[in-house]
């Protein structure tokens, strides 16, 4: 090989970071369930640094990167699913000099209610990616990529969101008449009818595809290489072929990320 | 041992990518290999480069002269390239550099009236010369070898090296003497055109990381080896 380039663990951590830094996540959204209810979204995420662990000879664990992910959701539930309707009957009473009085009878059907959620928080992941290497466009690229689907944790992220619903339940079923002595109950019913795994079932296919399928760029040049910049007339640009690259990760007395390419 | 060693970044250009590297340069920039004086060359164009002439008193315009160099070629320590006894063997931390050069000088005209110009082989190497059929180049070509340190330096593309000559010996020059002095002016020659040639570090490793140089140049494993930190 023409020429080896090689970073130790402590720069690979410092250069996937900075690249990490730079990937812009497209929004996502669709719809998905939430418990028992159906619920549409829109989400955006981005990332950040994680620690670089370089494994021989073609694995980049990154463990804990942060995925910051910002959700917007709406979900609909009919109130007489949690709540048994009911009538109030007429009641008649004779007043002497008045006569027969009545009160109107009347039933409560619970509406359906629309209740939309708005949740920002990040999750840890940690993930092994291979290495890349393509020509095409005539741009030699390495990338990381990420193995498989990634174990996202999502730990206390789930109670929170479920607080979030909560709060975002409890304005509006305020406003509807006659909910007041039953409305801790509506919403414990609810939330229980959702529970923890109701969330994960929300989260996981929303913020997975975030990071599946993840491309860190390590190196992006051109086959034909702009060796030297042009400096007037006289000193055109000068350019190399690369003609091929490698990459490995080697374990030695330290761990390398290792680039070997050959230029003519 | 670990590539990087005791830094964080590592970057090397094996001879045979130098060698790629430097024959792209002076394909692009013949002007680097290429000097001579009016006479020879009408103007600095990527193709020469123009200089004075020798001047000396009755001589008007001066001696016009030209040196053309043939693209070196290097061989980074450990050595694996043939060279001259007085070079034998090459250095620690050094390259040796073959090339050949073709010196010229422009022969009175006076002494040649009336004689054709003839078909001089140096009239093939470059359109920059002005069509003056009083030219009357006499030249000689001498095998060179040279033995060079690399240095760090800058250059308009970022940190950078180059090649500094240190010694040089020419191939079956006789008399000692002449071959003396005409080492004497190929080494300050070549000193001057290897210390103008200065390849930016990006180049040396083709983009791979940014490297921000600590130690090195280094000369060893057949290759020019930089260590530094991102």
């Amino acid at each position: 090989m023409d020429i080896t380039a090689a970073i130790d663990e402590p720069a690979a951590d410092q250069l996937l970071d900075t690249a990490i830094g730079l990937i812009s996540l497209p929004p996502a959204s669709g719809a998905g369930t939430l418990g028992p209810f159906f619920a549409s979204y829109n989400a955006s995420a981005s990332l950040s640094s994680g620690d670089v662990d370089l494994i021989a000879p073609s694995t980049i664990r990154i463990q804990d990167f942060r995925l910051d992910w910002n959700l917007g959701f709406s979900f609909g539930f009919d109130l007489s699913s949690f709540l048994p309707d009911f009538c109030i009957p007429q009641v008649c009473i004779d007043i002497p000099c008045v006569g027969r009085v009545c009160t109107p009878g009347f039933c409560v059907n619970w509406p359906t209610v629309s209740v939309p959620v708005s949740f920002s928080d990040f999750v840890k992941v940690t993930a092994d990616f291979g290495i890349s290497i393509t020509q095409t466009g005539g741009v030699w690229r390495v990338e990381a990529v990420v193995q498989g689907t990634p174990n996202i944790q999502f730990g206390l992220v789930t109670a929170g969101l479920l607080a979030a619903i909560s709060l975002a339940i409890t304005p509006i079923l305020l406003a509807v008449p006659f909910i007041g002595p039953l409305l801790a109950i509506a919403v414990n019913a609810i939330i229980a009818a959702i529970g923890i795994a109701g969330v994960t079932g929300l989260l996981g296919p929303i913020l997975t595809p975030f990071v599946s399928g993840l491309r860190i760029p390590i190196y992006d040049q051109p086959v034909t290489f702009e060796a030297l910049a042009a400096t007037s007339a006289i000193d055109p640009a000068v350019f190399v072929t690369i003609d091929d690259v490698k990459a490995i990760i080697t374990s030695t007395n330290e761990d390398e990320l290792v680039l070997t390419i050959d230029i003519s | 041992m670990s590539l990087t060693e005791a830094q964080s970044v590592f970057a090397a250009i094996h001879e045979d990518g130098l060698n790629d590297l430097l024959q792209r340069f002076f394909a692009a920039r013949p002007r680097y290999l290429s000097y001579g004086s009016p006479g020879f060359v009408a103007a600095t164009t990527v193709n020469s480069t123009q200089m004075s002439a020798i001047q000396f008193p009755g001589i008007p315009g001066g001696i016009d002269w030209s040196v053309q160099i043939a693209r070196p070629r290097v061989d980074a320590h450990p050595q694996s390239a043939p060279l001259p006894a007085e070079l034998d063997p090459l250095g620690l931390q050094r390259l040796s550099i073959h090339t050949v050069v073709e010196i010229c000088i422009n022969c009175n005209e006076r002494q040649n009236r009336g004689r054709e110009p003839e078909n001089h082989p140096h009239d093939d190497h470059h359109g920059d010369k002005p069509p003056s059929g009083n030219l009357r180049p006499v030249c000689f070509k001498v095998e060179v070898f040279a033995i060079a340190h690399a240095e760090r330096t800058s250059s308009p593309d970022g940190d950078a090296i180059r090649f500094i000559v240190d010694a040089i010996e020419l191939v079956d020059l006789q008399p000692t003497d002449f071959e003396t002095l005409i080492e004497c002016l190929l080494l300050q020659i070549l000193r001057a055109v290897l210390a103008s040639v200065r390849l930016p570090l990006p180049a040396l490793s083709a983009g791979a990381f940014s490297l921000t140089p600590a130690v090195g140049p280094e000369i060893e494993n057949d290759q020019i080896e930089m260590y530094g930190s991102l």
